[in-house]
């Protein structure tokens, strides 16, 4: 039976409620400027001129040339630059900032400049590559001999635009105290990453660069490098203006020109041999990685990883390529590219036990992942896995088994479908403990009240209450002893990126061993510190070039089921339940958890049946707003069933893992195989719209 | 320079709209959004602006003998929440956008918006709804099928406004409404449906049937709602198929943002056949 | 420009702006009350939910000419009544508010909701609230608040 965490009251609620928290929009300085980004109208090509109109004083422009040092924006692959270089790769791309006091005079000054451009073709298919990746595993080649079928599919997936509340703002101001030094505060998640591309950018030192995080209104990676990019457009203004420059984009701006998830094209090939047993698959990945490659790298090499999902299969040939296309770049989004490969996975073995007349949850039961299984990557899954437990929840709580053949009967408009699935946790491989490095700290003061410092940003996830609930139960003293405030990078270590799901598992694991040595030298009355940094298990190896080697230093797990009800006349779809299990490792606070999981899987719900986001024939999106691309309501969704099992990992603070993206991976393939079993047709593209259903009731493959 | 008007009575407001062109707002659900600047700063008002939400001599909702009157400036809350106005128009107006904004929207807004995605106007079609438009020279009745007559135009005189919508008497058997969003509340149709009829000893005596947002005006066709008339059920269901077939001609719609064109013209006639299917 | 009067947060206030100035506007840069929120300036989010006349309104989408004599109560002052407490504490002890960028309107619209029907059933607190969009919470924690308030506010609507 698990034991569930009790919960504490989350910290910044009464703020949160009452309105007084304050997000950067909330903000006003003195002085303070407003900027404009100046985007390109074309989708690819050469700027001819740019004509400024006569700026009034006090306004200026802000392009390429204000930039002091490097003129790109500090992700993993440094080619995307702060301002267009005089090449447009995308609609929308930023040229300048028009900088000045009134917003309304910025609109009537964007209006006048005039932008001439020698047009080239784009490119909007996947045609070319600008980062492949590959691995194997055994021999699919002889594999293939002994195959008595060979069964090939292909899954599409569709843009996902995270839809935070709160949209992208930031301010960059000078410190009225510190000669040319700049402080930046605004909606992120990775106030190092901002410090570190503003001192690329401006050639400024460490000390000349603090980042302060206000409250965070969201962000579900879409703030994990997109205020890099804002963050250097507005230092190089400040540089230029001396003076507090805020910008804060309304919300057609933010969904019109800010990253989203990569849409995807995955080819698989399975093998199957005379007993019906999966001996290889091969596959081929494409991610639309946009105009620029920033982050896509990683995206694409945790996409490749996640393919086999929970199953063991022996045989492998995978390879992926992320493509240049004349649209905006695509980045973090929850999930990190496994939604995408996990739907593939999820719908095709699901096809493969249809075609091969097999009972679909058997086929993937005989595949299931167990404890010491050799990984994709040829590594080892070398925790406890309890994947046949979290199933037989899913199916108690639910009654997936007896519906799933009482639906299967036509014309009873009722479908359901269970995900499985897992997700890596922590940065890949050995990444947490060869680059990131992490540290936190923990302050003791004289009146013996503990600070906590750490680069985590609390989004809305909940993680100013969690970490600092680790310090106070770890130190044995009261919650109100334990201080955690918003992460400002002149108090705090790195403790690296909110993002991964390892603020828990990584920062989490750091705060317990921290408080764990605090308590061990605790004097009362005395000014103690005390730093962490981060030691991982070290059998975790990994070799991101061939991809071989431990891909993760743990795994979670978890288990979806979705109900639907399908109209026939309108083939619209209404999700009727939703039942989820999730193995986290061990629940820290009970409440967030549970937090996390709502969100998270009506979030993968709406990646899989509503949020429908397209470009047109210069790569726009054609739905840039919240009538348009559209995320679930309160109406679309039902009650919400979840349950825990505890499954604690050695590495993790009180046994925690990663929680935060698990639980969405599941939501689309639950979904979609929900569909499948209403319609009786085979689903391989998502969002499952009603108009893509209505295609598939008129001619789809049963 | 742009004037702007808070009339505090119709007679105010309809000796504002005497000169130039004026951009009437109600309850600014629709032309906050079409008007929307930067946030802090003014909406963009090219024409003058009369405010008529301050005339408090349009709220109301009121019976006679010509039927249900409700004035201009009534929220769509106010008139949901007022049994006496047609169900399937109460029905119609709570799946317009959400419970926040029809608190301030009205139904007479909403027709004048003239957006090809507008729901409330299908409905009064349906019911042969009167609109009465209003200018100094005086008051005109006109049926509100008639009032659109394209995307976002009307045969609204500049000097004109809508002073209420006149729902008559109907005694149809049943009435049937459909809105196919992209999800369940809060959303803009990718079509709408609806229809009415009566049956008179097992004959077919009026029939109503308009489509919404697969058109730039909701879509009806007078001549083939006659074709129903005198019919009984059984001949009725024996020419679904020439029905569908020819309300498909009746309609034209468009692939948007939205939706598809083939989407929209397969679910259209879908609940067609659907509706005839069901009559009894 | 035009003097608007109405009454904010309990106090008759008068005020010399164009009749077409958002109200959003108005509470967060004349005011200083950015207890609400602008998260699409629409009205498809909720954000901006205040109280007109114990209604819920996307101020958003209202011109000042259309508040003149009209009763607005936004976060701040809510936040002073016993029936925000009971709120607060059902949202607080269930999880309903995570970034909390949704949480002022999504309070006031329970609220509204609650003062018009006190007590609603699971679907009338989903219809009255899904044009208050969250991203965070799947809206679980907030339902259930909602109906945990309407057991434990009784009479404070």
């Amino acid at each position: 039976m698990t034991k569930f965490a009790t919960s504490v009251k989350k910290v910044d609620n009464e703020d949160k409620c009452k309105g007084a928290a304050l997000f950067v929009d909330d903000i006003k300085m003195d002085n303070m400027l407003y900027a404009k980004s100046i985007r390109a109208t074309i989708a690819c090509g050469e700027i001819k001129s740019i004509k400024l109109p006569k700026l009034p004083e006090g306004y200026y422009f802000i392009d390429k040339d204000d930039i002091k040092k490097e003129n790109v924006v500090n992700i993993i692959y440094s080619d995307w630059p702060i301002f267009c270089t005089g090449h447009v790769n995308y609609y929308g791309e930023p040229i300048g900032l028009l900088v000045g006091e009134n917003r309304g005079k910025l609109e009537e000054l964007a209006k006048q400049i005039e932008i001439t451009y020698k047009e080239e073709t784009p490119i909007f298919d996947y045609s070319k590559s600008y980062i492949h990746k590959e691995y194997t595993k055994g021999d699919y080649a002889s594999a293939k001999k002994r195959a008595v079928k060979v069964i090939k599919e292909s899954f599409e997936s569709g843009y996902q635009e995270q839809a935070y509340l709160e949209p992208q703002g930031m301010l960059v101001y000078p410190d009225p105290k510190i000669k040319d030094k700049l402080i930046c505060t605004g909606s992120m998640q990775c106030p190092f990453y901002i410090k570190r591309a503003v001192m690329r950018s401006t050639g400024l030192g460490e000390d000349k660069v603090r980042v302060i995080q206000p409250a965070v209104g969201g962000a579900f990676g879409g703030k994990e490098h997109y205020p890099s990019l804002t963050g250097s457009q507005l230092a190089a203004a400040v540089i230029k203006t001396h003076r507090p420059v805020k910008m804060v984009f309304d919300r057609e701006e933010d969904i019109k020109f800010s990253t989203k998830r990569h849409p995807s094209r995955t080819d698989l090939e399975a093998l199957i041999d005379k007993d019906n047993h999966i001996i290889g698959l091969k596959a081929k990945i494409h991610l639309n990685g946009g105009a620029y490659r920033g982050c896509s790298g990683v995206v694409l090499s945790r996409a490749l990883i996640a393919l086999t999902n929970a199953y063991t299969i022996d045989n492998l040939d995978v390879v992926g390529d992320a493509y240049m296309t004349n649209t905006v770049p695509t980045a973090a989004f929850r999930g990190f590219g496994s939604p995408q490969t996990i739907f593939a996975m999820e719908m095709f073995i699901h096809h493969i036990a249809k075609d091969l007349g097999v009972d679909a949850l058997e086929l993937r039961k005989k595949h299931l992942v167990k404890q010491g299984d050799v990984t994709a990557n040829s590594g080892h899954f070398h925790d406890p896995i309890i994947l046949p437990e979290i199933i037989e929840k899913a199916i108690s709580m639910s009654g997936y088994d007896k519906k799933i053949k009482e639906y299967s009967k036509p014309g009873c408009n009722k479908g359901i479908g269970m995900s499985l699935f897992l997700h890596g946790c922590g940065f890949t491989g050995s990444g947490e403990s060869d680059l990131i490095k992490a540290k936190v700290k923990l302050i003791k003061d004289e009146k013996d009240h503990v600070y906590v410092y750490a680069s985590s940003v609390d989004m809305g996830q909940g993680n100013k209450t969690t970490l600092k609930r680790i310090v106070s139960k770890n130190l044995g003293v009261r919650d109100d002893q334990v201080t955690f405030d918003n992460p400002d990078t002149d108090m705090i270590p790195d403790s690296g990126p909110t993002a991964a799901s390892r603020t828990i598992i990584i920062v989490g694991f750091l705060m317990e061993k921290a408080a764990k040595n605090l308590k061990k030298i605790w004097k009362k009355g005395v000014r103690q510190e005390i730093v962490e940094p981060y030691v991982g298990p070290t059998y975790i190896k990994w070799d991101e070039d061939t991809m071989q080697g431990d891909a993760y230093p743990s795994y979670s797990w978890g288990a979806n089921v979705v109900e639907v009800s399908y109209d026939p006349t309108t083939y619209q779809i209404s999700i009727d339940g939703v039942w989820s299990v999730y193995d986290c490792g061990r629940v820290v606070d009970e409440r967030i958890a549970f937090g996390q999981a709502d969100g998270g899987i009506v979030q993968g719900l709406g990646y899989g049946y509503l949020e429908n986001e397209v470009t047109d024939e210069i790569g726009r999106f054609r739905q840039k707003n919240l009538s348009d691309y559209i995320i679930p309501t309160a109406k679309d969704m039902p009650h919400l069933e979840t349950a825990f099992i505890d499954n604690p990992f050695v590495y993790g603070a009180d046994g925690a893992k990663g929680l935060g993206e698990l639980t969405l991976v599941g939501g689309a393939p639950a979904v979609a195989l929900a569909i499948e079993n209403a319609i009786g047709k085979k689903v391989n593209k998502i969002p499952a719209t009603p108009e893509y259903i209505m295609e598939l009731v008129t001619n789809g493959k049963d | 320079m742009v004037k702007k008007c808070i009339a505090t009575s119709l007679n105010e407001a309809l000796l504002f709209l005497k000169d130039g062109e004026v951009t009437i707002v109600s309850g600014g659900t629709d032309v906050m959004v079409q008007r929307r600047n930067v946030a802090g700063e003014l909406p963009l008002h090219d024409k003058n602006v009369l405010y008529l939400k301050n005339v408090k001599e349009l709220y109301y909702i009121k019976e006679d003998g010509d039927g249900l009157h409700i004035g201009a400036e009534t929220s769509m809350s106010d008139i949901i929440a007022d049994k006496r106005v047609p169900k399937i128009l109460r029905e119609c107006l709570e799946e317009i956008a959400s419970v926040n904004i029809r608190n301030s929207a009205t139904l007479a807004g909403n027709i004048a918006n003239a957006s090809p995605a507008g729901d409330s106007i299908v409905i009064d079609n349906l019911l042969d709804a009167k609109l009465k438009l209003s200018s100094v020279r005086g008051s005109r009745f006109v049926d509100a099928k008639d009032f659109v007559i394209g995307v976002r135009k009307t045969i609204l005189e500049k000097d004109e406004l809508i002073e209420e919508i006149v729902f008559p008497r109907r005694d149809y058997n049943h009435l049937y409404w459909k809105k196919v969003g992209s999800r369940k509340a809060d959303s803009i149709a990718k079509l709408s449906f609806a229809a009415a009829y009566k049956l008179n000893k097992n004959k077919i005596e009026k029939m109503r049937i308009v489509f919404g947002s697969v058109s730039i005006k909701p879509a009806q066709n007078k001549s083939l709602e006659d074709e129903f008339i005198g019919l009984s059920v059984d001949e009725l269901k024996a020419k679904i198929p020439y029905f569908v077939d020819s309300y498909r001609q009746v309609i034209s719609p468009i692939d948007d943002q939205r939706s598809t064109k083939k989407y929209r013209e397969i679910v259209a006639m879908n609940l067609l056949r659907e509706f005839l299917e069901n009559i009894k | 420009m035009e003097k608007i009067k109405f009454n904010l947060n309990g106090k008759d206030v008068s005020i010399e702006v164009d009749p077409s100035s958002r109200l959003i506007d108005v509470l967060r840069l004349n005011y200083g009350l950015t207890g609400t929120k602008e998260g699409c300036g629409e009205g498809s989010c909720g954000a901006c939910v205040v109280l007109m006349d114990g209604r819920s309104v996307n101020s958003c989408l209202l011109p000042m000419a259309n508040v003149i004599n009209h009763k607005i109560v936004t976060i701040e002052e809510f936040s002073k009544s016993k029936a925000y407490e009971c709120i607060k504490e059902a949202f607080s002890s269930l999880g309903g508010s995570q970034c909390g960028f949704c949480t002022p309107g999504m309070i006031i619209a329970s609220y509204a909701l609650l003062k018009k029907n006190p007590h609603p059933s699971e679907e009338e607190i989903r219809e009255h609230l899904s044009g208050n969009l969250c991203r965070c919470t799947g809206y679980e924690a907030i339902v259930s608040a909602v109906i945990l308030a309407s057991k434990k506010g009784e009479g404070l609507w």
